[in-house]
């Protein structure tokens, strides 16, 4: 291996691990919501991008932050859509249907971003494209730092408002112990409504940073980014927040270092026998989930 | 009249399909990877026939026999996850497959030039049925003698010793343990089973389209193999084949007229076809009190 | 009451029998019919070449419509039916019109990946009794994969021809622009258009003086182009060729821009001169030079690109359905040659007719000039090179034919 070939490696990993950002903000989502339901909820990846979309309505009329914010705006208002009508209404013994619910609901979002853009690639503004961080010959994006910090920031808001908040304590209550938290006083319904809609917010971020990091929004884009998320949700440990945040940045990582390794049709393969790997080795995930049953 | 024995040919690769998710939902495991066995049929049957002369019973049987293998050799290591981590790494595999479909390349010279799977150009050229004067009436009832037989061979599947304990494992596996089942044998012997039927939908479908490519095979395909048993009511088969006719010949065939609104009214049917009926249209007739089960 | 009541039904029966009668009096109609993704992310394909099919028609019924083989005049009708870029819809979509009554012909698909399929249930060999393949013929305007008419004698494109394009392309670089010395390549891999030309691509730089230093490879629903890029990059190629369709070429057009990627020349996919990688990264596509086979730059093609203005002011003509509306005014000379009924109980004469029509054809009327016909039934198209500038596609070149 020369000089170049490690610069390449290291630099791969490095362009990887930040775009991985995305990835775990997505992980974060989906755990979130298995973690108080032990439901999946397969169209939120889909609602993500989905939220960026509706964030295409303000562009031209405020800057760019508020586009992203406006975007997570949209992300909640999605997720609340979402779980009064996949989730509210079907039986808890029932979570087949959920699954069907959620795809059916995956189908039309998707559609609906095509037939309402003619299936045209949007553009999607980035904040601090021309500004880079040059360490020797390694370069960091700017705009990835930004979506990095903003993606950080993301996970600590939530774990203030999960930690600090009654909000928060009624989450992890319902999680860990749903017959319990109700027994509290907790009304189960309203928890898990803003459950969805925390995780729709954290959702509508991501889909607003997967629009910056690539530059163009495309419905093309939903179905690999609930896959990887998927995946990353698996790696970090179903229902582990800290879990699907490590799992992101190294999914992230490694996809970059298989491509290069291995080029962009084999790519994929690898990552899935990564995640064949720890389904082997680690079947519970990076952290187990605290508590509970199941 | 030819339309609509095509669309019945359509319907009938569907109820396979649906056919094969059936039986490994029974054992209560939601498998994603009933489009990878799809392909594995597809492409084995397709080559035997194009590139080898073979006649078309003896390929689909071959082709459904591999993707069993494969399916039996996969059924193992599935045990060890559950749940939603099924889900993921059966999607992770059947994507490993759709790749693996994407870079085989494997060509033999004919008459009419080299003919085979050709990588991400696809494989066509798989025109036994037209090259032999099939008409679109004697495929579709092939495709039917095919689908009633292993209709038959499930019925009878489900009203034997095999059908309860699949049943039962997928009803409350610490029970049936209890009771002396043995998980490893039902679970994998679901997979198999499944396995084998989708890869006789998938040699099927290829001499159906004549042209393959790994799209074909996506996780959207995955997807509509478990909606049908999932729509249908896992209770019954008859309820796979509604489905199959439902989704295929209504909703996408039948809504033609609406135009664009055909996609989106797609996916809000399935949501709202899970809110009214979570148990699947055909439901389950639960026993009344007392009485005996024959 | 009841005179009343009478004198009403009788008065409505008149009416509606002298309705029913100027109905029979009216004109005969003539459908062609059309195939393609109409929703969907290449919805827009679909939805662009039904529009040009129906301008076309348009103006072919406003000056009398055309002329049925036992002398009558008829309009012509289109109907398009959405196959949403997926086969199995596709193959439903033309059995569909095959099975109908009053279809002698179709326009489509859009996508190479239903076009194959579709191509393979037509019978391979006309004439041929031990075929039950479906006997319908079809004249295709989008799908662009090289060499598929070649499936079956029933099937007809009206499509660029790559190979030539990118060989003249290659071939005046050479002479125009001949201190361009390096090329590297960019290449959609999952996708089977972009895949094949990538290679004819490729063949025709290398065939004229570029050095070939390598290619970067995604795929179609990639999101993350540094490494790619940063190939190119290294490489410093004077010349960059992305085989890809306008999602990733904007994404990977955007990473250039951002880790300072700037080759002296850019050339794109043919399908990619377009509005959608103008919408999409228009910034960052400006000088993108592309081969094309429409541009408004003769009378006719300026006649066609206001005519789907008029269907729908958000539509454009571009390559994709300038083929279609050509197509409308080919099969309408067609149908005046070969003496076409149009009645239910012609049909199969009808199509077969219409085939024959097709294949005896040795020219057509393209927008850009003559378009010729090869003998395994593709189109040799007049094209040009246009470049990304402004808000549009402006043209470089125009390339002895």
């Amino acid at each position: 291996m020369t000089a170049t070939d490690w610069l390449d490696l290291t630099q791969s990993w490095i362009d990887g691990v930040m775009f991985g950002t995305t990835y775990a903000l997505i992980g974060i989502g989906f755990t979130l919501i298995f973690g108080v339901m032990h439901k999946i909820n397969l169209a939120y990846a889909a609602a993500s991008i989905g939220a960026a979309y509706l964030s295409l309505l303000v562009i031209e009329l405020v800057p760019t932050p508020l586009v992203y914010l406006f975007s997570a705006f949209a992300g909640g208002l999605l997720g609340a859509l979402i779980y009064f009508v996949c989730f509210r209404f079907i039986p808890i013994k029932s979570p087949l249907a959920t699954l069907m619910s959620t795809v059916g609901m995956l189908l039309v979002i998707e559609e609906l971003m095509s037939h309402l853009t003619q299936g045209m690639p949007q553009n999607y503004p980035a904040m601090l494209t021309d500004i880079g961080l040059e360490i020797g010959d390694l370069y960091i994006r700017g705009d990835l730092m930004f979506v990095f910090a903003l993606g950080a920031i993301a996970m600590v808001l939530l774990n203030l408002l999960l930690k600090r908040t009654r909000l928060g304590l009624a989450t992890r209550a319902v999680a860990q112990q749903p017959v319990a938290a109700q027994l509290c006083g907790m009304g189960i319904d309203k928890t898990n409504a803003s459950t969805f809609i925390i995780a729709g917010f954290l959702g509508g971020t991501a889909g607003a940073m997967v629009g910056a990091a690539i530059g163009v929004l495309s419905p093309l884009v939903a179905m690999p980014i609930t896959v990887k998320g998927l995946v990353v949700t698996v790696i970090g440990g179903l229902g582990s927040i800290p879990g699907a945040i490590i799992a992101g940045l190294l999914v992230g990582g490694f996809e970059n270092i298989f491509q290069y390794w291995r080029g962009v049709t084999e790519r994929d393969i690898y990552v899935m026998l990564l995640l064949f790997v720890f389904l082997v080795f680690r079947p519970n995930g990076l952290f187990a989930p605290p508590g509970g049953r199941d | 009249m030819d339309f609509y024995f095509g669309l019945a040919q359509v319907i009938g690769i569907h109820t396979l399909l649906g056919f094969s998710a059936w039986c490994v939902l029974q054992t209560g495991q939601v498998s994603m990877l009933q489009g990878g066995f799809f392909a594995i049929g597809a492409y084995s049957a397709g080559m035997l026939t194009t590139m080898w002369q073979w006649p078309i019973l003896p390929a689909l049987l071959v082709g459904g026999l591999l993707a069993g293998i494969v399916a039996v050799i996969v059924g193992f290591p599935a045990l060890r996850v559950k749940g939603l981590m099924l889900v993921v790494a059966t999607m992770a595999f059947a994507e490993v497959v759709r790749l693996g479909f994407f870079n085989l390349t494997w060509q033999v010279s004919s008459p009419d030039g080299m003919i085979g799977p050709d990588g991400s150009l696809g494989f066509g050229g798989i025109r036994y049925f037209p090259s032999n004067g099939w008409s679109t009436l004697e495929v579709c009832v092939f495709i039917w003698i095919l689908v009633a037989v292993v209709f038959l061979v499930l019925g009878w599947l489900d009203r034997s010793r095999a059908g309860i304990i699949w049943r039962a494992v997928g009803e409350d596996e610490l029970a049936a343990q209890s009771v002396g089942i043995n998980l490893t044998t039902a679970k994998v012997s679901a997979f198999g089973v499944g396995g084998v039927i989708a890869g006789l939908a998938g040699g099927v479908f290829a001499h159906y389209a004549t042209h393959i490519e790994h799209s074909n095979f996506n996780i959207l395909l995955a997807t509509f193999a478990i909606a049908y048993p999932i729509i249908g009511g896992l209770a019954s088969l008859w309820g796979v084949l509604l489905a199959a006719a439902f989704v295929q010949g209504f909703l996408i065939e039948g809504l033609r007229f609406l135009g664009d609104w055909r996609s989106l009214l797609f996916g809000a049917l399935i949501v709202v076809v899970m809110l009214v009926r979570p148990d699947g249209v055909l439901r389950r007739r639960e026993p009344k009190a007392g009485a005996r089960h024959a | 009451m009841a005179f009343t009541i009478r004198h009403t039904a009788t008065a409505l029966t008149a009416a509606t029998l002298a309705l029913c009668g100027s109905a029979i009096a009216a004109e005969k109609t003539l459908k062609i019919y059309g195939f393609g993704a109409k929703s969907g992310v290449v919805g827009i394909f679909g939805q662009q070449s039904e529009a040009a099919m129906q301008a076309a028609a348009n103006i072919i019924n406003k000056n009398g419509g055309v002329t049925l083989g036992d002398g009558s005049k008829a309009q012509l009708a289109i109907e398009y039916l959405d196959d949403r870029c997926n086969a199995e819809e596709g193959i439903n979509a033309l059995r569909r019109i095959a099975s109908l009554n009053d279809s002698v012909v179709a326009v489509g698909p859009t996508c190479s990946n239903v076009a194959e399929p579709a191509f393979g249930i037509l019978q391979k060999k006309a004439g041929d009794s031990s075929d039950s393949g479906i006997q319908f013929p079809l004249y295709t305007d989008v799908a662009a994969k090289g060499g598929l008419a070649s499936i079956s004698e029933w099937s007809f494109r009206n499509v660029p021809n790559e190979a030539n394009m990118y060989k003249s392309l290659f071939e005046w670089i050479k002479v125009a622009r001949p201190e361009l010395k390096t090329f590297w390549g960019g290449v959609e891999k999952d996708f089977a258009h972009s895949n094949f030309t990538y290679k004819v691509i490729e063949k025709n730089a290398a065939a004229n003086n570029l050095q070939v230093l390598g290619a970067s490879e995604w795929l179609l629903n990639d999101i993350n182009f540094s490494n790619q890029v940063r190939e190119m990059k290294r490489a410093k190629a004077d010349v960059v060729a992305i085989s890809a369709h306008p999602f990733t070429t904007c994404g990977v057009l955007k990473e250039m821009a951002r880790q300072n990627v700037r080759p002296k020349m850019i050339i794109g996919l043919t399908s990619s001169s377009s509005m959608e990688t103008l919408t999409g990264c228009g910034a960052q596509a400006q000088g993108l030079t592309i081969p094309t086979a429409f541009a408004p730059v003769t009378d006719a093609a300026k006649e066609a690109a206001a005519a789907i203005q008029k269907i729908n002011p958000k539509y454009n003509m571009d390559l994709h359905n300038a083929a279609a509306y050509e197509n409308i005014f080919t099969l309408k000379a067609l149908i005046e040659k070969q003496k076409i009924m149009g009645r239910p109980d012609t049909l199969t004469e009808d199509r077969e007719k219409m085939r024959q029509g097709l294949a005896a054809m040795q020219q057509t009327e393209g927008l850009l000039g003559k378009v010729g016909r090869t003998n395994d039934r593709e189109a040799v198209k007049p094209f040009l090179f246009v470049q990304a500038k402004g808000n549009d596609w402006a043209v470089l070149h125009t390339p002895a034919q």
